[in-house]
């Protein structure tokens, strides 16, 4: 069940019974049919085990689901919403950027440290994403925010794409990240280009770039 | 001479080929391909540059990305307008100006009182020679064509930049209505005379970093 953009900031849910869409809480702003809105408390799939490992990684932004039948329209904050239709592979975003995802998705959370061990990590802080991020995974829909919208670039092997830690918003496919860095003598005097860290994305996949430096 | 192109209306993609493009310190979204960044002190005008900058406030932080391959820029999520130079001069605010063509010369030019009003500054930044440039704007941007029949009369605040043989005046529009504190809003006006293109932002700079500085052009 695809998500349908309205306009650049809103998309539109349809809601069959038996089905959930996931969505951040408060998001929702108009609906039209019968459609119930409950908290989720263990803020999205899978059971309590799955609860206590996204509070622990501090990937665990509040969630609700909605269920009956109509269509939903979700936005959040005036952001520019970007949706992806997964096939079988999976989105790597952060979890305050979710906007609304299918019910059918594959909920996850992955530690950054396995992706590049100690860098990964040093990734994490100096991007300010924190160790954790969160990985959807199946056959479905996902909208998540990015401020200004986003460009897709396609990564494939023997083509890296470089990009600036703040500029990232999510990723899909077999991609290794790398933080790498282009730190100078004139970064240490304070004359730098403001460039010194960079995500460095390789393998094969689809790398989403906001066009703004902003974290939501 | 570089390749720029438009992703959407809010990122600039620029394919280089073992050339060099200048461009607004850190407003790299992504590269790929081979890139080097350097940042140029006194906006890459030498010695002299950079004491001019620093005197009349048009405090450029700009950097030098050299390198093969495409490198995307964006900033806050404003939107970006390409403009085409072939020798004739480009006026615009050192901070609505995303990228240049490392072809053009930048440097610094007197506007007067205009920029007093729009809180900007005396100063302004020129771009000339031949190349493409990339400024900023907050909205999409409409560009306003002067003829010496046909002036134009703009709200400093929404004033981006201005091409051609142009003559700019500022004029007031200030009665005793405005000393009443009963002022339409639209007292203080920038008047184009000549030949040339004007662009004009659909925003009156508020939230602009730079409008604190100067609040005068904006209550009256």
């Amino acid at each position: 069940m695809p998500f349908t953009r309205i306009n650049p900031t809103m998309v539109e849910a349809r809601i069959t019974s038996g089905q959930r869409v996931f969505s951040q809480r408060g998001a929702m702003l108009a609906y039209r049919g019968r459609v119930s809105f409950t908290p989720s408390i263990t803020g999205g799939q899978g059971g309590l085990g799955s609860m206590i490992g996204r509070r622990l990684a501090g990937e665990a932004a509040p969630l609700m689901t909605s269920e009956g039948e109509g269509t939903v329209l979700f936005g959040h904050g005036g952001h520019h919403v970007h949706t992806v239709d997964l096939t079988g592979d999976t989105l790597y975003v952060e979890a305050d950027r979710l906007l609304a995802f299918d019910g059918s998705l594959r909920q996850g959370t992955m530690f950054m440290g396995s992706q590049g061990g100690v860098m990964g990590v040093l990734r994490g802080q100096a991007t300010g994403q924190g160790l954790f991020t969160t990985t959807l995974a199946g056959h479905g829909s996902v909208a998540f925010l990015a401020h200004g919208g986003v460009v897709e670039l396609p990564v494939v092997p023997g083509r890296t794409v470089h990009v600036d830690p703040q500029a990232y918003a999510a990723h899909r496919g077999d991609l290794r990240s790398r933080l790498s860095t282009a730190i100078g003598w004139r970064e240490l005097v304070g004359r730098g280009s403001g460039e010194a860290f960079q995500l460095e994305l390789s393998g094969q996949g689809t790398v989403y770039v906001q066009a703004s430096e902003e974290k939501l | 001479m570089s390749g720029f192109r438009l992703h959407g209306s809010r990122v600039l993609a620029v394919d280089l080929a073992g050339d060099a493009v200048k461009a607004k310190n850190g407003a790299m979204i992504a590269y790929e391909g081979e890139m080097s960044f350097k940042k140029l002190t006194g906006g890459g005008e030498g010695l002299r540059g950079m004491v001019t900058r620093r005197i009349t406030g048009e405090a450029m932080a700009v950097m030098e990305v050299r390198g093969t391959g495409t490198c995307y820029f964006a900033d806050r999520a404003t939107e970006i307008n390409l403009v085409r130079l072939t020798g004739e001069k480009l006026w615009v605010e050192a901070s609505n100006l995303l990228a240049t063509d490392a072809a053009l010369r930048t440097a610094t030019a007197f506007t007067g009182l205009r920029g007093a009003a729009q809180g900007n500054g005396l100063f302004t930044t020129t771009v000339e020679g031949t190349g493409q440039a990339a400024i900023l704007s907050e909205g999409p941007a409409v560009v306003l064509r002067v003829t010496p029949a046909t002036p134009l009369v703009v709200d400093p605040g929404a004033y981006v930049a201005h091409t051609g043989r142009l003559n700019q005046q500022f004029q007031s529009g200030a009665s005793w209505r405005t000393l009443m504190g009963e002022g339409s809003g639209e007292s203080v006006q920038l008047r184009f005379e000549g030949d040339g293109l004007v662009y004009v932002q659909p925003s009156e700079r508020w939230g602009h970093p730079r409008r604190s500085q100067g609040e005068i052009g904006g209550q009256v």
